[in-house]
């Protein structure tokens, strides 16, 4: 009969951070926080303790030399998780600058063992790590020394049953230091700069006895502390559990005569790129969708990166969202990654159980991007699209697209092949005055109209009209009459193409 | 700057000077005080963030009470290296027991009062609260006689 140890799993309180560890962090597991400073390893540590510290399961924080602790005090209050009430009876801070003064590891080491005996904290931080081997390098050239005090520290602390962090900065991967032999857990965060905008990662380099997820992944860091974005395909699966499954059916778009142009409707789960210049109609579209949806009884989620809907002269979306049948992710911060916004859209998705989601626009969406994430664009928005598609929504986005006279496109990055519909609209000039028109370009596997009709847009929304049966040439921007004897009847025969 | 931590200082000072005590009964009250102080702080900040913390308490509090010069340069035999460095309650317990008894509460709230006031601008009320909790709770709550005496 074998009875396997049972490694209990502590969840860190830190909103991603447990999917991202595989799991959340094994129970007396000896991890390093390493990065360069600012990269936010004080305020992990803090969110951490915060989050588990208990009267029954108590932190100590050591602080050793470097940033001195009143000021560490004073900055990480200003974070939501900080609780001051804490202080002293689940967390308990302790200075260890006099010991770390002269260098002398064997002090430091002696005053952690004391203070973690007479404690018996469940978990153990110490910041920073750096420091305690600086002031060994000053003090003795003893390489060994180092290497002892880790290999010391970690027996003394796993054996007393804490779960431990050190916080470190500069370390290099590349470097062999002793203490990634010895440390259970590597988290490395990590924070680029390009132009002006500032991308901070986390990375799990190692979690012995569980599977992280590979990877940098994006963070951010603000008043309520840090918040990792767990990759889009791990999120998704969880939410589409949580939505509701829909028979196989087609969703209505809200326009009359659209729907018989997609062949009976958009089927569900359906990623619909609407292609168009600027002010054809394609946030109208979007909006429609929206309210079709809320119509048949449906919830849905816009992204919007254009404009504010709440500002916004439709009232429409405002009036969706206000009813609470539309969920909103708020994309006033720039600088943000895809995932992130995958996973904002994903929570409102899973809150609202929504089925119809809308981004507009694509071209908003990249402005929105750090720099860093623009280079990618293309495959990160496959890997959205895939994502939310694996969740079993229905997605519109809609897509500014210069209109070209001479060759016919349907979207800016090559997005055409990821979607499964794409509708286009296009301004034409018919006897002195801007007309629009719009024509269903793909619905895959599915018949279609291939007509171009003309629509126009008042204060009921989208009317689509008929063919301009009469003109030809109107790709080309100018199209002209046909002979008379040419002209085939203007009805709308809705003949599938 | 009136604070209720300070009403509770001065009431337990002026308590004592009202029942009798001396300026040397006075000073030791308030080298007690700061011992507390120190044994609260001192895990958390260390011994030259509490001697810092103190130093610049003494400098605020001279303007109204310039003979604290002395509590402040050390007492004669401080000759140690790290006298910067540390806390010297026996330079302030000396220089308070040269003062009337009235004075030397008044100097020790004044002090007192302005260590707490000056962690509160670094650390906020709440945390600062938390901390010196212990303090206030154990030293000003009972009365001068049976603290003394003891």
């Amino acid at each position: 009969m074998t009875s396997d140890a049972t490694i209990h799993r502590l969840l860190t309180g830190v909103p991603g951070l447990d999917e991202v560890l595989g799991g959340g962090l094994p129970e007396f597991s000896f991890n390093l926080i390493a990065g360069q400073p600012g990269s936010g390893k004080t305020t992990l540590a803090h969110q951490i303790m915060f989050a588990l510290a208990t009267p029954e399961r108590p932190a100590i924080y050591f602080t050793v030399l470097g940033e001195p602790p009143l000021k560490m005090l004073r900055y990480q209050q200003q974070f939501d998780f900080f609780d001051s009430e804490a202080i002293n009876r689940s967390i308990r801070f302790i200075n260890l600058s006099e010991e770390a003064v002269d260098g002398d590891l064997d002090r430091v080491l002696r005053r952690i063992v004391d203070e973690v005996t007479r404690h018996s904290p469940a978990l153990v931080f110490v910041d920073s790590f750096r420091s305690v081997v600086v002031a060994s390098q000053t003090h003795e050239a003893r390489p060994s020394n180092l290497q002892h005090f880790v290999q010391q520290l970690g027996m003394w602390l796993t054996s007393w049953q804490a779960t431990t962090f050190l916080l470190g900065e500069y370390f290099t991967e590349s470097d062999a230091n002793p203490v990634f032999t010895v440390a259970d857990g590597l988290i490395w965060m990590r924070q680029s700069v390009q132009r002006n905008s500032m991308v901070r990662k986390i990375e799990i380099l190692k979690m012995r006895g569980q599977a992280p997820l590979s990877g940098l992944h994006s963070f951010r860091l603000d008043s309520a502390g840090i918040r990792v974005f767990v990759p889009a395909n791990a999120v998704a699966a969880t939410v589409r559990d949580a939505i509701p499954a829909l028979a196989d059916v087609r969703l209505t778009m809200g326009v009359a005569g659209l729907d018989e142009m997609l062949g009976g409707g958009l089927p569900r789960g359906y990623s619909l790129l609407v292609a168009g210049p600027s002010g054809s109609g394609k946030s109208n579209l979007a909006a429609a969708f929206l309210a079709e949806g809320v119509r048949c009884g449906e919830t849905g989620v816009i992204a919007p990166f254009e404009q504010d809907p709440h500002r916004s002269r439709d009232r429409t979306v405002a009036n969706l969202i206000e009813s609470g049948h539309v969920g909103f992710v708020d994309m006033k911060s720039l600088d943000v990654s895809i995932d992130e916004v995958l996973v904002l859209l994903l929570n409102e998705i899973r809150r609202l159980k929504a089925t119809r989601v809308v981004i507009d626009s694509l071209s908003g969406f990249e402005l929105a991007l750090a720099p860093t994430y623009r280079d990618d664009f293309r495959e990160s928005l496959s890997r959205l699209v895939t994502s939310l598609a694996t969740v079993g929504v229905s997605v519109l986005m809609t897509t500014e697209l210069e209109d070209r006279y001479t060759d016919l496109r349907f979207s800016p990055y090559g997005t055409a092949f990821m979607t499964d519909a794409i509708i286009v609209q296009r301004y034409i000039e018919v006897e002195s005055r801007l007309r629009r028109v719009m024509a269903v370009v793909k619905v895959r596997a599915s018949a279609h109209s291939d007509q171009l009709r003309e629509f126009s847009i008042d204060a009921g929304g989208i009317r689509i009209g008929q063919m301009l049966a009469d003109q030809e040439g109107l790709l080309g921007g100018r199209p002209t009459r046909k002979p008379a004897a040419l002209q085939a009847p203007a009805a709308p025969s809705d003949a599938h193409g | 700057m009136q604070s209720q931590e300070r009403d509770r200082i001065a009431a337990f000072l002026d308590g004592a000077v009202d029942a009798g005590a001396s300026s040397q009964e006075v000073a030791a009250l308030v080298a007690a005080t700061f011992r507390r102080v120190h044994q609260a702080l001192v895990p958390i900040v260390g011994e030259r963030g509490m001697a810092a913390l103190y130093k610049r308490s003494l400098h605020l509090s001279r303007p109204m009470h310039p003979w604290l010069a002395g509590a402040a340069e050390g007492s004669a035999d401080g000759a140690a290296a790290d006298a910067e460095f540390a806390v010297d309650l026996t330079s302030l317990t000396a220089a308070l027991a040269t003062r009337s008894s009235a004075e030397a509460a008044s100097a020790g709230t004044q002090l007192l009062d302005c260590f707490r006031a000056l962690l509160t601008t670094l650390i906020g009320e709440t945390l600062t609260e938390r901390l010196l909790r212990p303090v206030w709770v154990t030293l000003l709550s009972g009365a001068y006689a049976r603290d003394t005496k003891s």
